[in-house]
């Protein structure tokens, strides 16, 4: 086996428990690394198209990558796949926490499972006995995701959903620790197999090829880390609530459901403020991880708990237009306790606000009053009263009430906080990416809005360009399985420090927008390892992984991943963005929106496709993807 | 002419303030100049930290127009922008 691998699949089914250990493929390890890579491989081999998500031919996989199991920082996360039941396509989320270290030391690259139990249950897995019990989980049933892992301890490490995910909200997570698998609802895929929990431990070291020059290097990287202006000092300092200032000033900051890009309060939302009047000085982490980039708040009868990031500020707050850090913090603590992705609750929550305002539907909240939002998400969780329609998010609620035009979602996941008309790149991110509206499949706005050197995000110049390459280089992290936030450190400390207004930096920035092509070309260039995840690859597997073959192993998933819609019978008709976004300025020298049409043909392009967004016979060919 | 300007958060800690309103300057430079004359020794941190820091007018970089010659018109939004990162 290769190595860096466990070199096993355990698969469970829940229909008659019992369970298989079988040999993980060393063909589709080379190809696909692991994680989500892997995972979505399996997926698309295993099942037929059209089934439903929430039935028993759905498998959930739990999978992680040769990075996993070892102390390289961020190389905590696991990733799980399955079909989405919030979007009918490709479903997946990643996780830090502790339960992709507890897989590895079990001796498991890759959890499948099938069917569903016929009443509440919960899994422990013992990878040093090869064995795997299964136990009634009725009375953990309807807990909350911290009284669950309370309850399970912690000498094992856990994947546990909460109500929501019981309840089968369409965007139920899983958790692990105080992190959570958020998008795309595969929490109610677990809760659709009647699965509460999946305990797991065991005793194995990660086998590495040169653990020395591993060891030696990872050290290093350590410093590098410690010294870099983002994920030594920003992040660290403030979290990624960080971003809400730089947002805002760039009129991206989502706003009274992405009305304007910009929100009057929203310093008292920022990373800054949490970090003045909140905090007090505490910070959290994944394990291994040295940029800390969680913050812990207090919650009034609750406690310390995790607070909440730039996503859920976003979204739960400029976006309902609520500058209240504490009422924005209790939110957080419900949604995460209920086991749901922040995201598309926010946007399922302004949305309600805006259809309200316009008279169509009588939610009861409304934008800028927190009033009635707390017993709102509570209901959703839960599936009562009108929560029961949010509970299903956007896409459905506009499909029964109307406001198509106002319902900000790609493909039925609800956009995160990232407003594509000041941010063209992402935008054309955001319409393209296989599991819907989300910026951490390519992060394309760090290289055009928020970031150190930022190009002209509102031309047609490299906005087909970056989300390639973006996308390819996610997707790779996403199956080795590191945290994508790791992509950060890239752009090095002296761009950093240089004076953006400066005639130096100006003229970088403009050499860069007028890369074109050659981006691309550099960026699929097979030379030696560079960068610090190629490197670890490298020391840890024994083969070559330079950022060339990345772009590759990368270009492979996500194009495996289209054609996983594509039989699911999406089109290029679905490569689109929200009327809004498409249609109605928030700039004032804009005449309209975003110019996905002129984009969309040219990435089409860049990546291998024909004009109706499906891969050519040739690009298959050449990323080696069997269908 | 009346312009507003975004404060970073270190920025808006130097002047005591969330936010100014400036009347009277006609090009981003004029809002740098005006508010370090007028706020003394505040005043000269915050021409320091916007040497760390991009500026938008109505969200636009003013890198992308005529730098820190770009005109302003009434009611526009300077801000200053911080590179920053997270998801
Ligand atoms: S950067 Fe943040 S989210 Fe990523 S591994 Fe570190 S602490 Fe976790």
């Amino acid at each position: 086996m290769i190595k860096g691998y466990a070199g096993r699949i355990l698969e469970i089914d829940l229909a008659n428990c019992s369970f298989a250990f079988k040999p993980l493929d060393e063909a589709i390890a080379r190809l696909y690394i692991g994680g989500k890579g892997y995972g979505t491989r399996l997926l698309y081999d295993r099942t037929p198209a059209g089934i439903d998500p929430l039935g028993p031919d759905n498998p959930l996989i739990f999978a992680t990558g040769p990075l996993n199991g070892s102390v390289a920082p961020q190389s905590n996360r696991f990733a799980v796949v399955c079909k989405s039941p919030l979007t009918g396509g490709i479903g997946n989320a990643t996780c830090g926490g502790s339960f992709a270290l507890g897989m590895k030391k079990a001796g498991i690259d890759i959890l499948i499972v099938e069917r569903c139990a016929a009443a509440p249950i919960r899994i422990e897995i013992d990878g040093d006995r090869d064995e795997v019990l299964f136990h009634d989980a009725a009375e953990l049933w309807g807990k909350g995701t911290y009284a669950t892992q309370e309850c399970l301890g912690k000498k094992q490490h856990h994947a546990v959903i909460g109500p929501a995910g019981e309840n089968q909200v369409l965007y139920a997570g899983i958790v692990s620790n105080e992190r959570i698998a958020g998008r795309t609802g595969v929490g109610a895929v677990m809760g659709s197999k009647r699965l509460k929990a999946v305990s797991v431990q065991g005793s194995r070291k990660l086998d590495m090829e040169d653990p020395e020059k591993f060891k030696e290097y990872t050290i290093e990287v350590r410093k590098l880390f410690k010294d870099h202006p983002v994920l030594g000092n920003s992040m660290k300092r403030f979290g990624t609530g960080a971003i809400v200032n730089t947002a805002n000033a760039r009129n991206i900051l989502p706003t009274r459901n992405f009305q304007r890009g910009s929100f009057s309060e929203a310093m008292k939302i920022s990373g800054e403020y949490l970090e003045d009047h909140e905090l007090r000085g505490v910070k959290s982490s994944c394990i291994h991880c040295p940029v800390t980039c969680g913050r812990d708040v207090d919650v009034e009868g609750v406690g310390r708990v995790k607070g909440p990031e730039y996503e859920t500020l976003a979204l739960m707050g400029s976006n309902l237009e609520i500058g209240n850090l504490k009422r924005i913090s209790e939110w957080n603590y419900l949604a995460d306790d209920l086991g749901m992705d922040t995201i598309s609750l926010g946007a399922s929550l302004s949305f309600a606000m805006e259809l309200h305002e316009r008279g169509v539907l009588d939610a009861g909240i409304s934008f800028g009053d927190p009033e009635g939002v707390s017993e709102l998400i509570r209901d959703i969780g839960h599936r009562h009263g009108i929560g029961d329609d949010l509970a299903n998010g956007t896409r459905r609620m506009s499909e029964k009430y109307g406001g198509e035009e106002f319902a900000m979602h790609v493909k039925g996941l609800e956009l995160s906080a990232y407003d594509p008309r000041g941010s063209f790149a992402q935008g054309v991110e955001y319409a393209t990416t296989n599991r819907g509206g989300c910026h951490v499949q390519g992060a394309s706005m760090y290289m055009e809005s928020v970031g150190p050197l930022t190009i002209n995000p509102q031309n047609l110049k490299l906005k087909a360009d970056i989300p390639v390459v973006q996308q390819n280089l996610a997707c790779a992290i996403n199956s080795m399985v590191l945290c994508i936030f790791t992509t950060y450190g890239i752009i090095p400390k002296a761009v950093h420090e240089m004076n953006p207004n400066s005639l130096r930096y100006r003229a970088l920035a403009l050499a860069f927008e007028n890369m074109g092509p050659l981006l691309r070309t550099a960026m699929g260039m097979k030379g030696p390892p560079m960068l610090w995840f190629e490197k670890w690859l490298s020391y840890i597997t024994g083969s070559k992984f330079s950022g060339g073959h990345l772009q590759e192993i990368g270009a492979r998933i996500f194009n495996l991943e289209r054609m996983y819609n594509l039989r699911e019978g999406f089109t290029a008709a679905d490569d689109t963005l929200p009327d809004r976004i498409l249609h109605e300025s928030t700039f004032e020298h804009m005449q309209s929106g975003h110019p996905l049409g002129q984009l969309l043909p040219k990435y089409y392009k860049n990546r291998g496709w024909d004009t109706q967004g499906v891969p050519t016979p040739r690009t298959l060919e050449r990323l080696q993807i069997r269908i | 002419m009346s312009v507003t300007l975004q404060l970073t958060y270190e920025m808006s800690k130097a002047l005591g303030v969330p936010r100014l309103e400036l009347d009277g300057p006609e090009t981003v430079a004029d809002v740098v100049r005006t508010v370090e004359s007028r706020f003394g020794d505040a005043g000269a941190d915050f021409a320091k930290l916007t040497r760390v820091t991009a500026i938008a007018v109505n969200g636009v970089l003013v890198n992308y127009r005529r730098g820190m010659k770009t005109r302003l018109g009434e009611g526009d939004v300077v801000a200053f922008v911080k590179a920053a990162a997270g998801g």
